[in-house]
């Protein structure tokens, strides 16, 4: 798309977004694959419309108030990342969109109080921890409370679990096959630390070494994806100066999340001095389903004891995971190795089930309605378990499963993992 | 000829930010009276949203309307007369030939909402909106053994309003035919704001309304003709040493009566942008690629065809390849269907010519072609329909450095080779503004004559999609 944009008045950013508004023809096929544009049918609420927004605003030639609505309400799924025939980066125009656009926002005081008690509560798991724990007791003051509050209560599990840390180093068990270092999550700490033990568990099983680095905190994305960019930069040199990937065979996530906001730390720090240590590190990140993968290609994992039942698993395909990551063929390998299981598709896979971030507490009525027709779609596939490896959609899928009155298990990927090791399936 | 007719994106120089004053003007409020405020778009943003399709920036419209219902389309068609204002179709906006996009300011009619579709088995039709989606409409047969056979490129994102709009065709056309050939009545709102409902005896008015760019009435409802799928397809791909070889293949397979299901070819510099893109293992020293589909329900008679398509092939001096199973054929395939990615890839634009020649000339024609890309100094690249003797030469370039002048200047000599040769300047996207110059090196007066008397008669305000297909008249 031929545009006008000052990239040299908007520095290094400016030039990614040119760069991606650039590459857009406008030719539209993004727009099936959108859920905004699925659920309300106009252009604006689309990829291709996003993108031409974002070059008027940037253009000059659209104030930034009258676009923003549209902009909001985009899930940063990445869904038109994968549709898109011209490989225009959307993730990296609507990141960079966003934190170019933020300090311009004027927002309403309960709006800046959500959004800073959001931004302060994630990276801190223990302050999370206490707020879920809140939330928890608020629960059944839920129907009084003004919508805005209402979703992320809807959200929390009925038990808040108590914390457990993980260990700084989890040793090999058997024969050493190598080393990683593993970033714990924020709000995954808080509400399903489980997770982390299970993750820990699998790859010591494995002869995995896992050293969880001291000083390392939230991977920025929420931050970034919310337009608190400075925030973001402050978290994402904290995890630079934690990890150094020379120490390691990898840097893991077990957080969809997590892991494409650290895939995407040279483009945050793009033209900037760190630039080069941030690609040095991106370049180790990898998820813990493309991990285990990978030594099951190399050398084979440790047997899986068969499930007591045969088992339908649905399993969910995390946004951030297949169309930000672009890892999909992993978790399914993994799944099916386990004696038992079968893999059953989820229709309409590719659409985004509506968490994305902090989307449930910004746009709760697009959420919701994404979220009810996600667990319509799941549990029409008659699953004995749902499998994901997103801590956002797993207590999305988890609170939508159980609103439509179902009571199947949902668990992260490498928690149905765990269970076979200890023959718990 | 104005390069700036050829506007390919039309960049707005800097300008002031414009607030957005959502329904300040009295058509859109009187519109959103009318219908409602969730069917009608008046603020800027969203209004700034609906002044493009695939290839072009037309102008911002002051208001745009989603209708959800036949009447409502009414309604804005009224209201929009009494207004003075043009009306412009929209689908997806995937045309690429600027269709969609407006050329005066007046109100967009976005169908994306009139989705309905209904699947009538037994009498093997179906009854759509315009606003359903292409693919939609074999995805919804198929569980009745039944298939939509139109598949233009764009089939998971147009939708057959906009496929009526444009006549559109794929790669299935040579053997089953296009969007018009499906198509057994419509409804249409014309520029009065009356609904007709056509059918395809007596006068072929049906047939005057598919392909018509929405300058003739807005089509609201479509019944569509399914078929039952081909039990058997085998797939080949050759390569020749040059493109004209390819061509004479083409000739002969078909002289000889072989009536492949897909037949589409691609140039070297075709080829090259998909490897480039993609590492298939193409052939990147080829002058062309065939790639061939037979298909039918008897297996013998499609093996045979494809032995026909082969035998024409190697006597043109190709080297065949032939797919041995579904995956391999979809291998092959692939190659195709990236054509558009991988020239994306290139140029940050293209010029998309969509020309039609007579199957005999199909060698000279690619040749004269490729000499004057060659001597243009400009990227182009050649694929297309082959079978139909449908090419789409596309003139690749950067308009910050190279001239948009000099693009339509090819793009105008490429559209001349084919009308020497008694050729069509558009095979499925339409003419738009894009072709519209050239119309007249197409068309004789009497002819251009005709077609200024059909438009005036169906709309003889001129409301209906200004700017689009018909030149200027000399005289207007
Ligand atoms: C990458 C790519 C590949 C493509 N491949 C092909 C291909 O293989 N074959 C092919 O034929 N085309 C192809 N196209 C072009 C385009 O997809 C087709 O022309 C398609 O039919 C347009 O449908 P749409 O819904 O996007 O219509 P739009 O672009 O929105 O509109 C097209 C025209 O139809 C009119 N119109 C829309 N709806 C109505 C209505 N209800 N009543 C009256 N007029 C209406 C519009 O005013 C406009 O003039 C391709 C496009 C792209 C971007
Ligand atoms: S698919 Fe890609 S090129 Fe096409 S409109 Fe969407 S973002 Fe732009
Ligand atoms: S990121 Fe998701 S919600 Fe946003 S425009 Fe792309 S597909 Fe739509």
């Amino acid at each position: 798309m031929n545009n006008d944009i000052p990239v040299q008045a908007l520095g290094p950013q400016g030039e990614v977004m040119a760069h991606a508004v650039d590459a857009c023809v406008h030719c539209g096929f993004c727009l099936p694959a959108c859920p905004t544009y699925a659920l309300l049918g106009d252009e604006m609420d689309s990829p291709r419309g996003r993108i031409v927004l974002m070059k008027e605003v940037l253009e000059g030639g659209l104030d930034l108030l009258d676009a923003a609505p549209h902009l909001d309400r985009c899930l940063g799924c990445q869904a038109c990342v994968t549709a898109c025939p011209s490989g225009v980066p959307y993730g990296e125009l609507i990141t960079s969109f966003r934190g170019w656009s933020e300090p311009q926002r004027r927002r309403s005081p309960l709006d800046r109080a959500k959004r800073y008690a959001i931004l302060k509560a994630l990276p801190a798991p223990r302050l999370f921890s206490v707020a879920a724990r809140v939330g928890q007791y608020a629960k059944p003051l839920a129907p009084a409370l003004p919508a805005a509050l209402r979703g992320p209560l809807d959200l929390l599990p009925e038990h808040v679990p108590a914390m457990q840390p993980s260990p700084p180093l989890t040793p090999a068990r058997g024969q050493r096959r190598g080393r990683v270092a593993f970033l714990t999550g924020c709000a995954q700490q808080a509400l399903a630390p489980n997770f982390n033990a299970a993750t820990l568990r699998v790859l010591a099983r494995n002869g995995i070494e896992v050293v969880v680095p001291e000083g390392q905190g939230c991977c920025g994305a929420a931050a970034l994806h919310t337009g608190a960019r400075d925030e973001a930069l402050r978290l994402v040199r904290a995890n630079l100066d934690a990890f150094n990937p020379d120490d390691y065979d990898a840097i893991l996530s077990n957080a969809a999340g997590c892991g494409a906001g650290l895939k995407e730390y040279p483009v945050i720090l793009h033209g900037l001095h760190d630039e080069a240590r941030a690609k040095a590190f991106a370049a180790k990140v990898q998820d813990i389903s493309e991990y285990l993968a990978g030594l099951a290609r190399e050398g084979g994992l440790e047997p899986f004891m068969p499930a007591s039942r045969p088992l339908k698993v649905a399993y969910h395909d995390a946004c951030h995971l297949a169309h930000a990551q672009g890892v999909r063929a992993a978790p399914r390998e993994l799944l099916r190795m386990i004696p038992g299981v079968s893999i059953v598709e989820i229709p309409e896979g590719d659409l985004c089930c509506g968490s994305a971030g902090t989307y449930n507490l910004e746009q709760p009525e697009l959420a919701g309605q994404l979220g009810a027709r996600k667990a319509g779609h799941i549990l029409s596939t008659t699953p004995d378990l749902i499998a994901s490896g997103n801590i956002g959609c797993h207590t999305q899928i988890q609170s939508h499963v159980r609103r439509q009155g179902s009571p199947v298990p949902v668990m992260h990927t490498v928690e149905v993992l765990d269970r076979a090791y200890r023959g718990e399936l | 000829m104005t390069t700036e007719k050829l506007a390919l994106t039309t960049t707005s120089p800097a300008r002031k930010p414009r607030s957005g004053g959502g329904g300040d003007n009295a058509l859109a409020a009187e519109l959103t009276r009318l219908l409602g405020p969730r069917k009608v778009l008046s603020s800027l943003a969203e209004r700034l949203s609906y002044r493009f399709d695939a290839i072009q920036f037309g102008v911002t419209p002051l208001a745009v309307v989603l209708p959800e219902s036949t009447e409502d389309v009414i309604a804005t068609v009224k209201a929009a007369r009494r207004a003075g204002v043009s009306i412009v179709g929209r689908g997806a906006a995937s045309g690429l030939s600027g269709g969609a996009a407006p050329m005066q300011p007046g109100v967009v009619v976005s169908f994306t909402r009139m989705s309905k579709l209904e699947i009538f088995p037994e009498r093997r039709e179906a009854v759509a909106q315009p606003g359903v989606i292409t693919l939609a409409v074999t995805d919804a047969a198929r569980p009745h053994g039944l298939i939509y056979p139109p598949d233009p490129a764009s089939l998971r994102t147009s939708t057959i309003g906009g496929n009526l709009g444009e006549n559109a065709g794929g790669p299935l056309c040579f053997k089953y035919g296009v969007t018009g050939d499906y198509v057994t009545a419509l409804d249409f709102v014309d520029a009065e704001g009356e609904l007709h409902t056509l059918t395809r005896d007596a006068y072929d008015l049906a047939g005057l309304l598919i392909g018509s760019e929405g300058t003739l009435g807005l089509i609201t409802s479509a019944t569509l003709r399914l078929t039952p799928p081909p039990k058997f397809t085998r797939t080949l791909m050759a390569h020749f040493a040059e493109v004209g070889q390819a061509a004479e293949a083409v000739s002969a397979a078909i002289a000889a009566g072989a009536v492949p299901g897909k037949l589409e070819f691609m140039d070297q510099a075709c080829t090259n942008a998909v490897e480039d893109y993609l590492h298939l293992g193409l052939p990147r020293d080829a002058g062309a690629v065939l790639l061939v589909d037979t298909d039918g329900d008897d297996l013998d008679t499609v093996e045979e065809e494809r032995a026909l398509v082969e035998a024409a092939c190697l006597e043109a001096g190709g080297v065949v390849r032939r797919a041995e199973g579904e995956a391999e054929a979809a291998a092959l395939w692939q190659a195709r269907r990236s054509v558009s990615p991988a020239l994306g890839r290139i140029r940050p634009q293209r010029m998309n010519e969509d020309i039609v020649v007579p199957r005999s000339v199909l060698p000279e024609v690619v040749r004269q072609i490729r000499a004057l890309g060659d001597a243009s100094g400009l990227k182009l690249v050649q694929f297309g329909h082959i079978g139909d003797g449908n090419l789409h030469p596309n003139i690749l370039f950067d308009p910050r450095t190279e001239s948009t002048e000099a693009v339509h200047t090819l793009a105008h000599e490429i559209a001349l080779v084919a009308i020497r040769h008694g050729g069509v300047l558009s095979g499925e996207h339409g003419i738009g503004t894009m072709k519209r110059d050239f119309m007249r090196d197409a068309v004789d007066p009497e002819t251009m004559t005709a077609l200024w008397n059909v438009k005036r008669a169906l709309d003889p305000s001129g409301a209906l999609n200004p700017g689009k297909i018909l030149p200027e008249e000399p005289h207007a």
